[in-house]
């Protein structure tokens, strides 16, 4: 198990290496890339801006409620934080489990949880301005 | 019986802009809820936000409710919603 937030490029090679093991048949492994539009809008690049020490144990309880649901399953996560230029890494999530089909759940409700409830924001940089993303909403930033 | 308590207050994101400050130490009076706390930051800061469903209060880096009682040298937080995403 590993849970990161970090400032450097994620490797996700290195997350699949914490969840492999010679019982594990299927490593799922999400990555969300930094994309050059959003709202209809071109995105010049992104921050993204962590509260680390809530974050950290949050993506522990996800990881555990994984091991829950799918007990075989092993887990691994990472999410940078500062500046992010279009087609970097923003977030890994790798799971193993014996078979695919489970090893493709567990990794998409890990990074469903994860988006909904770990404490890290997202500030756009795009065509029409600079705006936090809540959710649905972008609300305009002022810093 | 103390007359004020000491909290460590941190902003992030919208609200760390809005505010103008990534973290302050502030003193309530003892018996203060989350919503005290906001009350007070948002007369020192009247930009903060003022729609509470746009924020969340954490005490000890846990979520809380608004009417959950701080405690002398707590960390309390306010926090937007996060990114989401589809």
């Amino acid at each position: 198990m590993r849970y990161d937030v970090t400032t450097g490029p994620i490797d996700a090679h290195e997350l699949e290496a914490v969840v492999t093991h010679p019982g594990a048949g299927a490593i799922c492994t999400f990555s969300g890339i930094v994309r050059d539009n959003s709202r209809g809008q071109s995105v010049t690049h992104l921050d993204y801006e962590a509260y680390a020490e809530m974050a950290v144990p949050q993506m522990r309880k996800i990881g555990d409620e994984i091991k829950q649901r799918w007990p075989a399953a092993r887990v691994a996560m990472a999410h940078r934080t500062g500046k992010l230029e279009i087609g970097e890494v923003s977030v890994v999530v790798s799971v193993s489990c014996p078979h695919r089909h489970e090893a493709f759940e567990a990794c998409r409700w890990g990074i469903d949880r994860l988006k909904e409830s770990v404490p890290i924001w997202k500030k756009e940089h795009a065509a029409d301005g600079t705006y936090w993303i809540e959710g649905d909403e972008a609300k305009p930033a002022t810093g | 019986m103390a007359v004020a308590i000491a909290v460590r207050v941190r902003f992030f994101a919208r609200l760390r802009e809005q505010s103008g400050t990534e973290i302050e130490a502030l003193q309530v009076p003892p018996g203060a809820t989350l919503e005290d706390v906001y009350d007070v930051l948002r007369r020192k800061h009247p930009a903060l936000e003022g729609e509470r469903k746009a924020v969340r209060g954490a005490i000890n880096q846990e979520l809380s409710d608004w009417s959950a009682v701080v405690a002398d040298g707590d960390e309390v937080a306010f926090i937007p919603p996060v990114s989401g995403g589809h």
